[in-house]
C-alpha cells in the first residue's frame, strides 16, 4: 500500500508538515546523493509522495538514501525528508539480507548480536567483494556470547517488528 | 556525578574499543557510569514506521524510569533515537562528547602533547543533524585536540557523510563517500560513531583512524592507544 496517508502515518508526519514546503529545492543543493554522481531532488521525491504518484524500488533515493539528514538540516521547515524515504520502503516492502537479520537479531535476544548478523548477510558479503577487506575488519571481531534482553512485561514492543513480512532487496 | 548508561549493540562487540575508552575518561573524570539493565537495542536506522521505531527506542527510557535521569549515549544512532523518544524531555540524553568541555578538558593531567601531529576531527552525520537531536557544541573535538597541542584539518569535511550505513547494502556508496571525504582531509581521522570508524577503516590507505577517546587516553599517558 503506497497511498499519501499511510506513507505519512508511517513516517510520523501529518499533511501539514510536508504542505509547508514551498519548493525551494535546498535540499536538492545538500543531498549526499549527489555525490555519488546520481542527480537527486529529494524535493521532487516528496511532492511525489505528497500529491499519491507511486515511488518505486529503484527510485535512486530509495536505493541509497544515507539517512545524512542533510536536506532536513538545511530545509527551512526542517523536513525530516529520511524518515519519508524509510517509510516508502517499508511500504514497499523493501529488507536487504543485512536490513532482515538485523530485525530477526532484535527479535531474537532484544539486541544486534554481530556474529549472527554476519552470518546471515554472508552470501552477500561473500559475493560482494568483501572479503578483502578481512584484514582490515579483524580488529572488530571478538566473540561474545549473546545476551538475551528481559523485556518489560508491560510492553509489547520488538514483539510486533516487521521482519516476518517478505521483502525484496 | 553519576550517570545512566547506554552502551548500544557496536559497543558490545565491534565498538568494544569505544565502550572501554568511554568508561575509562569517565571514570578519571569522576564521573560514574550504571548501564540501564536489560537495555534493547535503539532500533537504529533499520525501521521505516516510526511510532515502531519510537517504541523500540523508548523501552529502554522505560527501564531507566526511576533509576537515572541523566543517560549517557555514545553511539550517534542510539543518541539519535534515544532522544528522539524522549519527546517530553523526562531525560537528558547525553553524548560523552558533552561532558567534555573547557573545565572538564582543563582537569585531565596531560602527559603526552600532540604538538606537530595532524588531526581530522570527523563528526559524520547524526552528532550534528537534525538541529533538535545534535549536540549542542559541534567543534569539541577541534577544542579537545587544540588544547592538547595537535594541529586540525579537513575543517570542510567534518559532517559529511561516509555512507556507512550502506556499506552492507550497496559498498560502492559507501566507498566513493568515504573516499571524498578523505581525499579532502590530512592526518589521522578522528572519530566517534562506530559506522564511521568502520567506514574511514575500510577505504582509508595509511591513515590512522581512532576514537577521540584513543586520543585522550594517549594524552593522559596510555602511549599504546595512538
Amino acid at each position: 500500500m503506497q497511498t499519501t496517508d499511510h506513507i505519512m502515518e508511517l513516517a510520523g508526519h501529518r499533511r501539514e508538515d510536508f504542505s509547508v514546503c514551498m519548493g525551494c529545492k535546498v535540499c536538492a543543493s545538500v543531498c549526499t546523493v549527489n555525490d555519488i554522481d546520481i542527480d537527486m531532488n529529494p524535493q521532487e521525491f516528496l511532492f511525489k509522495v505528497f500529491m499519491g504518484e507511486e515511488i518505486k524500488a529503484d527510485n535512486p533515493l530509495v536505493r541509497y538514501c544515507t539517512s545524512c539528514y542533510r536536506c532536513t538540516s538545511a530545509c527551512p521547515w526542517q523536513i525530516r525528508i529520511p524518515e519519508v524515504v524509510r517509510a516508502v520502503k517499508e511500504s514497499l516492502g523493501m529488507e536487504a539480507r543485512f536490513e532482515k537479520a538485523f530485525k530477526k537479531s532484535l527479535n531474537i535476544w532484544g539486541r544486534v548480536y554481530e556474529p549472527f548478523v554476519v552470518m546471515m548477510s554472508a552470501p552477500d558479503l561473500l559475493k560482494g567483494g568483501y572479503m578483502k577487506y578481512l584484514p582490515k575488519w579483524m580488529e572488530y571481531a571478538g566473540f561474545h556470547f549473546p545476551h538475551k534482553v528481559k523485556r518489560l512485561s508491560t510492553s509489547n514492543t520488538l514483539k510486533g517488528s516487521s521482519s516476518s513480512k517478505e521483502g525484496r532487496s | 556525578m553519576e550517570y545512566g548508561y547506554y552502551p548500544g549493540c557496536s559497543l558490545t562487540g565491534s565498538a568494544k574499543k569505544l565502550d572501554q575508552g568511554v568508561r575509562q575518561i569517565c571514570n578519571k573524570l569522576g564521573h560514574s557510569l550504571t548501564e540501564i539493565p536489560e537495555w534493547n537495542c535503539c532500533g537504529a536506522l533499520e525501521y521505516g514506521n516510526r511510532n515502531e521505531l519510537l517504541s523500540i527506542s523508548g523501552e529502554n527510557l522505560k527501564k531507566a524510569e526511576g533509576l537515572h535521569k541523566e543517560i549517557v549515549v555514545p553511539c550517534p544512532a542510539c543518541y539519535k533515537n534515544l532522544k528522539d523518544a524522549d519527546s517530553d524531555k523526562s531525560f537528558n540524553i547525553l553524548n560523552p562528547l558533552e561532558l567534555l568541555n573547557n573545565e572538564n578538558l582543563s582537569k585531565i593531567k596531560q602527559i603526552n602533547n600532540l604538538k606537530g601531529q595532524v588531526f581530522f576531527p570527523y563528526y559524520g552525520c547524526l552528532l550534528m543533524r537534525p538541529e533538535g537531536s545534535a549536540i549542542r557544541n559541534k567543534n569539541i573535538m577541534e577544542d579537545a585536540i587544540s588544547v592538547f597541542g595537535g594541529d586540525i584539518d579537513g575543517e570542510k569535511m567534518k559532517d559529511r557523510c561516509c555512507g556507512g550505513n550502506q556499506l552492507f547494502l550497496n559498498k560502492w556508496v559507501t566507498e566513493k563517500l568515504s573516499n571524498l571525504i578523505l581525499t579532502k582531509s590530512k592526518g589521522t581521522i578522528v572519530v566517534f560513531c562506530p559506522f564511521c570508524h568502520m567506514a574511514m577503516k575500510t577505504f582509508a590507505e595509511g591513515r590512522k583512524v581512532i576514537y577521540l577517546t584513543d586520543l585522550l587516553l594517549y594524552v593522559m599517558g596510555e602511549k599504546k592507544s595512538l
